[in-house]
């Protein structure tokens, strides 16, 4: 008990030692090394190895602000509490899919905690079932063409081969997507390791690289 | 299509569907219109950078003392599995199949349609669908065969019409695909399509005239479109 209470009034009194604590305890969460990270890279980190400790510090850095939002748009703390689950739940399951060149991560989670908002507030007032957020706000249109690029990869394999002049004119980024996929032979998830981008952008790279080939070598897209 | 839409959604209209704030019926019939128009889309990614940008400025508000912690959810939220691949196009159905030719759809109504739309014959050739979206609004595929009229009528609210094909005109001017024409209370218009049209059309407040007469005054007829299928693409 007493050392509870001397613990307190030193806090209240901002003793140098309380402060210094205080300090601490934010270090922990949002300063140091860890806030020199973007969200982007805590993102991929997320993303690509299932990293928890890159998740802990997004979910320090956003679950405040989407609680706030939630508690705007529904004027439910409990609603609000639940939005924060949802909306965190999902940045942790669609990580692999988020594409650094469509735009920032605070704009990701933004539009993907205003999308689980929307149905919340939907699923409340009990209105029809017939469309969700997503299909209003649809994701990257990239991410339906990708398979597309997946059944291709046979035959374009065979090309790379005798098109390298084309393939050294490719901008660095898609350049460097075709190399991991087609020379060193990697899997998806592998190469968005590799180059340390997200699964979502290789494939939005992928698809432009082999496109912008195909443009060069002369295949008419299909 | 290379025509480009002439009508377009206001930009404080974008700015709210950015945001996610206007109802179920306004979001779908623009989000319809965004799919349609590179213009309107380029916008709406600006907008949502900018909503993104006032949400992450707007000071959150620690009640003292109450802080809210969330940090016990993070355990069982890592504990479920990611997901490496995006869900598929889910919608069994992407066209209309109208009496003279199918039309393929914005994927938001591609959805809507799945359900099967019930048409319903109107007054002056009109063909209409309703479908249930919110408690705000009333939501309606619109097909005017060739040479079809409405009947003059006035609005209380708002009203939002996709032309999705064909075309129509009315006193202010003519639409075609991807225009999204809005009228309110102060316009009193009488649409008519000399080449047909397939509309979507949102209403903010219900219509009350002539209508339900309408309905009245005409044989009732009710059919189903066949459902089209994603593999006849």
């Amino acid at each position: 008990m007493e050392g509870i209470a001397v613990g307190k009034s030193a806090f209240e009194k901002s003793s140098p030692a309380a402060i210094q604590t205080r300090d601490v305890g934010v270090k922990s969460a949002t300063s140091g090394q860890s806030s020199e990270r973007s969200d982007e890279d805590l993102l991929i980190a997320v993303g690509n190895n299932q990293d928890t400790a890159s998740f802990n510090l997004l979910f320090q850095r956003f679950s405040k602000r989407i609680f706030a939002m939630g508690v705007k748009l529904t004027r439910n703390e409990q609603l609000a509490q639940d939005l924060v689950q949802e909306a965190m739940l999902t940045v942790w399951k669609k990580a692999p899919l988020y594409d650094l060149d469509r735009g920032s991560a605070q704009s990701w989670i933004f539009t993907l905690t205003r999308n689980r908002c929307f149905d919340m507030l939907r699923k409340i007032k009990r209105q029809p079932n017939t469309v969700n957020a997503d299909d209003i706000w649809p994701q990257q249109e990239g991410e339906l063409e990708s398979n597309l690029v997946h059944e291709e990869r046979g035959s374009m394999e065979v090309e790379i081969a005798q098109i390298e002049s084309y393939y050294q004119e490719l901008p660095d980024a898609q350049r460097e997507v075709v190399e991991q996929i087609y020379i060193h032979d990697r899997t998806h998830e592998e190469a968005a390791a590799a180059l340390n981008i997200p699964l979502g952008t290789l494939k939005s790279r992928l698809r432009l690289g082999l496109g912008k080939l195909r443009q060069m070598i002369g295949i008419e897209e299909s | 299509m290379t025509y480009h839409s002439t009508h377009h959604p206001s930009r404080e209209l974008l700015g709210k569907f950015a945001e996610g704030s206007l109802s179920a019926g306004m979001s779908v019939v623009i989000s319809a219109h965004v799919e349609l128009c590179p213009q309107c889309r380029e916008t709406t990614s600006a907008l949502e950078a900018e909503a993104t940008l006032n949400w992450l400025q707007n000071p959150v508000s620690d009640t003292a003392g109450s802080e809210p912690d969330f940090s016990h959810m993070i355990d069982a939220i890592t504990s479920e599995p990611q997901s490496i691949t995006p869900e598929a196009d889910r919608f069994a159905v992407n066209e209309i199949h109208m009496l003279e030719g199918s039309v393929s759809l914005p994927r938001v109504l591609a959805k809507l349609a799945s359900d099967g739309l019930v048409w319903k014959k109107m007054a002056g050739g009109i063909n209409q669908a309703s479908v249930m979206l919110d408690n705000e609004t009333q939501c309606e595929f619109l097909y005017m065969k060739p040479g079809s009229q409405v009947p003059v009528h006035k609005h209380r609210g708002n009203e939002i019409t996709l032309v999705l094909d064909g075309s129509f005109s009315d006193e202010m001017g003519r639409y075609r695909e991807s225009d999204f024409v809005l009228r309110n209370a102060s316009h009193q218009h009488q649409p008519m399509s000399d080449e047909g049209c397939l509309c979507f059309a949102v209403q903010d407040s219900p219509l009350m005239f002539t209508k339900g007469l309408a309905r009245l005054l005409n044989p009732f007829l009710q059919y189903r479109f066949r459902r089209a299928t994603s593999a006849q693409a």
